[in-house]
């Protein structure tokens, strides 16, 4: 509420700046804006949606929360869905074949690029099912003999809730934490497993700062101790090269719209020797081999298909170009600003994500203040609370330097302009909020009787006295 | 395998080349046409020494195909495209 305030404040500011008169009052604006706000207002000179006004569209720089589609993708799932539309599980007709034909070829493309053979991959609707049927679907199968989980303390929302409905239901559930750089120790987990445990389960790739950890060895760990390991490759997925074999897993779910794919599409790798059992989630008419029943939907396999095969291709270019990009992005900002911390190890890490906290602004005003910059602050999941993400409170980064961290995503489509022009934004706007903080602060010495030091330094008493000084601030830029 | 074509000529991979690049202008979306123009110029570059007829006649087919996709997504995404454009056009 008081950082709403704060944000509020921010916005009069700017607006004031790029002469715009606007009221204060928040019912004055709901009042104003356009009834459907499922379509933003655009028009010739700019878009306007959620009192916020831009002159185009914001380059994005968020691809850990999805990617643009390739053209190429959307050229190969066209045809399904004009003309060649029938249900690959249709055995009578030539619409269901040549549906089937095609979802066979994804499945085969999807296959190629993790080493896989087709048979051991199951198209779900997303990374999500496909974990939600790892943890829930192997504990439930094995629930006589195994009662152990092994996580970390990073993994994405899927997998820990999954794994707090489990406890509900009886298990043990161990989380690991991690290092300081977001890797875990593999001591630890060697010294976790129990000989009840029934799954360890660690992403590859984290979406939120980007590290990777170390799989073959974890593999390693987990087949001399023959647990099952089940792995969330969401976002490692044509990134870093996959080998199921290398890598020892036993499960891996995959995501469609992390690989320039479509939305609402994904897949589960369950290996064949030695043969993984899951408790199918989804009952039905047992399509994909009972794992998951429901018609499979045709056009969005195929472009998920299609992004694999393009993923494979183009991963070595790719990889060159997205490292080159990043270097570009740190050195800039670096270049400009002090106190810029990555977070996450710097060795072991996927390039295109870079999660960097700013010290001495506050993260939300900052990102707020971005709005020609499609960037997030933590993962999409839990951006919509201002609670400081989980994720890097795991790490053990500062309270106040873990609200000012910033995602930037980089991929197959950013150029270099959108580099410098993010750079130049960021350190635009880094001076801006710190400007906007230290008016507030002297305003608030100004009219309290006791002024408080620590206002600014300290973000979380900032938060409670900003209703004061923000109130006060605010009537005072009313009068400028 | 039609053993029996000839490899394609310089003048024919040049106009390939130029063609590819005049669709990726023809792009409503900034990021693609950027892409395209880029990603064009860059296999091409790297095509450049191919050893024998064989290969140079596979890159020239899937350079033709992929010219035919970028065609036809060209239309789709003018068809498409936001009233708005991205930011990085405006200053441009």
């Amino acid at each position: 509420m008081a950082s709403k305030l704060l944000a509020s404040v921010l916005l009069r500011q700017t607006s004031l700046r790029t002469s715009h008169i606007r009221t204060l009052s928040t019912a004055a604006v709901a009042a104003v804006a356009p009834p459907s706000t499922a379509e933003p207002y655009e028009d010739p000179s700019g878009i306007s949606m959620k009192g916020v006004k831009i002159s185009g569209r914001p380059l994005y720089l968020d691809m850990q929360a999805t990617s643009p589609l390739d053209p190429r993708v959307v050229d190969s799932m066209l045809p399904y869905y004009l003309s060649r539309f029938g249900n690959p599980h249709s055995r009578t007709h030539l619409y269901g074949w040549e549906s089937d034909q095609a979802v066979e070829a994804a499945r085969a493309q999807v296959a190629a690029l993790i080493n896989a053979s087709p048979k051991e991959i199951v198209f779900t609707s997303g990374a999500t099912e496909s974990n939600n049927i790892s943890v829930k679907g192997v504990m439930h199968f094995y629930k006589d003999k195994k009662r152990h989980v092994i996580t970390t303390q990073t993994e994405h929302k899927c997998v820990l809730d999954s794994c707090r409905h489990l406890q509900q239901e009886g298990f043990d559930i161990t989380y690991l934490p991690v290092g300081s750089d977001g890797i875990i120790e593999l001591d630890q987990l060697r010294s976790s497993i129990r000989p009840d445990t029934g799954l360890v389960s660690i992403m590859a790739v984290n979406n939120e700062i980007g590290v990777i950890q170390p799989m073959e060895e974890i593999g390693k760990i987990c087949r001399e101790l023959n647990v099952p390991f089940h792995t969330d490759a969401a976002q490692a997925l044509g990134k870093i090269p996959i080998d199921v074999e290398n890598w020892n897993v036993s499960l891996m779910s995959l995501s469609g719209h992390k690989i320039y794919g479509p939305k609402g599409v994904g897949a589960l790798y369950m290996r064949r020797r030695p043969r993984i059992r899951v408790e199918p989630q989804m009952n039905g008419g047992g399509q994909e081999r009972g794992i998951r029943s429901g018609t499979v939907p045709t056009p969005l396999v195929v472009g998920m298909g299609a992004a694999c095969e393009l993923a494979m291709k183009e991963m070595e270019y790719d990889e060159k170009r997205i490292t080159k990009l990043q270097e570009q992005l740190l050195n800039g900002i670096r270049a400009k600003l002090d106190g810029v911390v990555v977070n996450g190890s710097t060795e072991r890490r996927y390039a295109g994500n870079l999660n960097l906290s700013f010290a001495y602004v506050e993260g939300e005003s900052l990102l707020m203040g971005l709005k020609e910059v499609a960037v997030s602050s933590g993962s999409a999941c839990t951006s919509a609370s201002l609670e400081p993400s989980y994720v890097l409170r795991a790490l053990g980064v500062d309270e106040d330097m873990a609200h000012t961290s910033i995602r930037f995503g980089i991929g197959r489509f950013t150029t270099e302009a959108e580099i410098d022009r993010a750079v130049e934004l960021t350190v635009q706007q880094h001076y801006f909020t710190i400007e906007l903080a230290t008016q507030l602060f002297i305003a608030g010495n100004v009219l309290l009787s006791k002024p408080s030091p620590l206002c600014v330094i300290d973000v979380a008493l900032c938060r409670q006295c900003c209703l004061v000084v923000g109130v006060i601030a605010l009537s005072l830029l009313v009068m400028l | 395998m039609a053993s029996g074509v000839p490899p394609p000529s310089r003048a024919e991979i040049l106009s390939l080349f130029r063609s590819l690049l005049r669709t990726a202008r023809d792009f409503a979306d900034y990021n693609i046409r950027e892409y395209s123009k880029r990603r064009t110029i860059d296999a091409f570059r790297q095509n450049k020494d191919l050893p024998d007829p064989l290969s140079v006649s596979a890159a020239y087919s899937d350079g033709k195909s992929q010219l035919e996709v970028a065609r036809r997504q060209a239309i789709v995404y003018a068809l498409y495209a936001p009233k708005v454009k991205s930011i990085m056009e405006n200053k441009l």
